[in-house]
């Protein structure tokens, strides 16, 4: 990518990243496609053949990596659409393109979809799925979180097959905000998942579900800076992320919300340490296990520097392609925000010696994730990437019809 | 605005009123829809299991054998119980009276469990937890065998997403095993650790890994007919077998429902070895189970909880 202009106070205009580098980044993409595929269809073929077996997870710790990759997926779904949307609502530059709603739209199917086969695949009885939506009950967070995603993926596939008339109906605004508020409420609801469990005192504070959308809203606008800036948005020229101001001023507005995001989570963060810090007869040996547990480093390197500290600092300045970097650090690490929250909550048992009171890898409070667990996550990278550009050639198609 | 701005924007005004009139409205519609379904949730009643004259038993078990004044606890239990399955479902209130002075940790009720329920390995319902207490040698052990609480508020139900575990007119927590889809939100919930999961294991999984071939060769599936027995959980015959329920299943003590129905006691509290574990109805004021919760001090796991267990333990 070539840097237009060099001011020091002001970002510099970048070009379309469609117009300089992109057989890199094709190249790039496309093994990383070819490898996600290739290595996750081995955990794939062990799911299906050993069933649960080979995965690392328990009876006292029942959910593992498929969970956070499940939370994280849908938080980025719903972060993404709800930066887009608004942008698009509020009429913002770098936003009001529909062609930029629709890769958000897209970005968030391709999120949305694999989070989904995660959970999928962590069931006992994945036939039996369905029937949280034939009879659901409304008392569970779980129930509600599913009912929340079918209402938003159908909602999202309005608003983009309204997007391509030349003067909308009047109704793909109001649709948005409705998406807006289910894109808002469903990662609160991850966070009120854990928050309901009053058996886990790591998970039960109020704290939940503001961060869980913190999270969401972060990832989901680093995400879109990620995308937005190594692959752009499809528009006719002259529009969108051909022009290299408007292209600019929409990886500076999600630079601005990546920024913001992260300090407000990471506040929060600090908020709920500080109770237990000093009052530590709550909740204080899951913190114990994030802060200084055999996993250490996922919270002080992987979230705290890479995900934190290194995206600030690369956000901090006035280089478009370093928040493009950020929006990648920030997208993949937060992963980390789910498992700090998953892992260590499960791992402390309120009755003591109940480990050692019967002998079972399965009925242990420690849990590692296995190779299947991490193919798996692969495979689902690769189908969120496949999802992506599916999703982004239909648009191209179904936009040059509509011309 | 420049030029490009306004050419990036095919429809640049903002929302009109009569945009913001629908998108009001369907956001009102949503939030309402959203939160009539959770009060909705919140005030339906309990499941419909069968209550009144049909779930009454006239159980014939200890018929010929006269009342002692002197006669072992089971056989005081078992005329209790008895009793008890004369009523009405929802005037039965099942309790287990456990007394931790005269447990000695044997892990009977574990093993016999296990037998009675055919649990595969990883799954337990009734282990022993035992904690010492001192240094030597003032050491003391206590041990705390630990069912499922069977609670009056359970955190296991409300959690359930499709309404597979409900608690029974007589107060026992069950599991619906063909509805359950295995999504272990309920063994998340339960503060007591007293659900498992069913990971599809089996005690043969690895019998035949080096083994002899010939006629030392490991017995395993259609030479070992005993793994297809059933276990008869809920009065349903289970065959753990084809990843069928109960495999893939979040699984529980149920105080040996499949007994009660007739006339037997939980399988736990007929094999302690020490009398230490008792059951029976808190309905019944003549029962050994009231007695023993109100002439001893009697404590529940986990109080502060606020699940209101049906499991006592003597202290």
């Amino acid at each position: 990518m070539t840097t237009l202009a060099t001011s020091p106070s002001k970002p510099s205009p970048m070009t379309a990243p469609a117009a300089t580098g992109k057989k890199f980044w094709t190249r790039v993409l496309w093994l990383l496609w070819a490898a996600c595929l290739g290595l996750g269809a081995i955990g794939i073929y062990q799911r299906i053949a050993y069933g649960h077996m080979p995965a690392g997870y328990g009876s006292y710790v029942p959910w593992g990596l498929w969970i956070a990759i499940y939370f994280h997926g849908v938080g980025i779904a719903g972060g993404a659409f709800a930066v887009a949307s608004l942008g698009y609502i509020l009429n913002l530059q770098g936003f009001r393109h529909p062609a930029a709603l629709r890769a958000a739209i897209v970005l968030a199917f391709a999120s949305m979809i694999p989070a989904l086969i995660a959970v999928w695949l962590d069931l006992g009885h994945m036939a039996r799925a369905t029937n949280i939506l034939t009879s659901p009950s409304f008392t569970s967070m779980m129930a509600f979180n599913a009912w929340m995603y079918n209402a938003f993926m159908l909602i999202a596939a309005v608003c983009w097959l309204i997007s391509y008339r030349r003067r909308s109906s009047g109704w793909l605004r109001p649709l948005l905000c409705l998406g807006v508020l289910i894109a808002v409420v469903f990662p609160s609801q991850s966070g009120a998942f854990f928050g309901v469990v009053d058996a886990k005192p790591y998970w039960h504070s109020a704290l939940m579900p503001i961060m869980f959308l913190a999270s969401a809203i972060t990832a989901g606008a680093a995400m879109l800076l990620l995308i937005r800036g190594i692959i752009g948005i499809d528009s006719p020229a002259g529009l969108g992320d051909s022009d290299p101001s408007v292209f600019t001023v929409a990886l500076s507005r999600l630079r601005k919300v990546v920024l913001a995001g992260l300090v407000v989570y990471f506040l929060l963060e600090f908020a709920e340490f500080s109770i237990v810090m000093w009052n530590t007869q709550t909740h204080a040996p899951a913190l114990d296990l994030i802060l200084l547990g055999p996993y250490w480093w996922v919270f002080w390197i992987v979230h705290l520097c890479i995900g934190g500290v290194l995206p600030l600092a690369l956000l901090l300045t006035q280089r478009p392609r370093l928040w493009i970097v950020a929006g990648l650090l920030v997208a993949v690490t937060f992963i980390s925000t789910r498992l700090n929250v998953l892992v260590p909550g499960q791992a402390v048992g309120e009755i003591k010696g109940l480990q050692e009171a019967f002998s079972h890898p399965r009925l242990s409070y420690t849990y590692h994730a296995t190779t299947m667990e991490y193919l798996v996550g692969l495979f689902l990278v690769g189908v969120g990437m496949t999802i992506y550009f599916v999703g982004r050639r239909i648009s191209k198609l179904v936009a040059a019809r509509a011309a | 605005m420049t030029t490009t701005a306004q050419s990036e924007a095919p429809d640049s005004e903002c929302m009109t009123r009569r945009e913001m009139v629908k998108a009001g409205i369907l956001v009102g519609a949503g939030v309402a829809a959203a939160g009539g379904a959770a009060v909705v949730a919140r005030r339906a009643g309990a499941a419909a299991d069968p209550t009144g004259a049909g779930t009454v038993r006239h159980l014939t078990v200890l018929n010929n054998v006269k009342p002692k004044h002197d006669e072992d606890v089971l056989l005081r239990m078992q005329r209790d119980l008895v009793k008890a399955m004369a009523k009405p479902v929802e005037q039965r209130r099942w309790i287990m009276v456990i007394d931790t002075r005269k447990c000695v940790g044997c892990h009977a009720c574990t093993i016999a469990c296990i037998a009675e329920n055919h649990l595969p390995p990883g799954v337990v319902y009734r282990p022993v937890v035992t904690e010492e207490f001192g240094e030597f040698p003032n050491v003391q052990l206590r041990f705390t065998p630990r069912p499922c609480m069977q609670c009056d508020s359970p955190p296991c139900v409300p959690v359930c997403p499709v309404h597979a575990t409900w608690k029974r007119p007589d107060g026992i927590v069950a599991i619906d095993y063909d509805k359950c889809i295995g999504c272990r939100y309920c063994i998340a919930a339960c503060p007591y650790g007293a659900r498992t999961s069913d990971f599809g294991e089996q005690y043969t999984d690895d019998v035949a890994k080096g083994c002899p071939e010939g006629r030392d060769a490991a017995m395993v599936g259609p030479k070992a007919p005993w793994m297809d027995q059933p276990s008869h959980e809920y009065g349903k015959a289970w065959i753990r077998k084809d990843h069928q329920s109960p495999m893939g299943n979040a699984r529980k003590c149920h105080f040996c429902l499949h007994r009660l129905e007739v006339g037997q006691l939980p399988q736990c509290s007929t094999t302690c070895i020490g009398r230490a574990n008792y059951f029976g109805d808190a309905n019944d004021p003549d029962s050994l189970v009231t007695e023993l919760i109100t002439k001893n001090n009697v404590q529940t796991l986990l109080p502060h909880k606020g699940t209101k267990p049906r499991v006592f333990y003597i202290v």
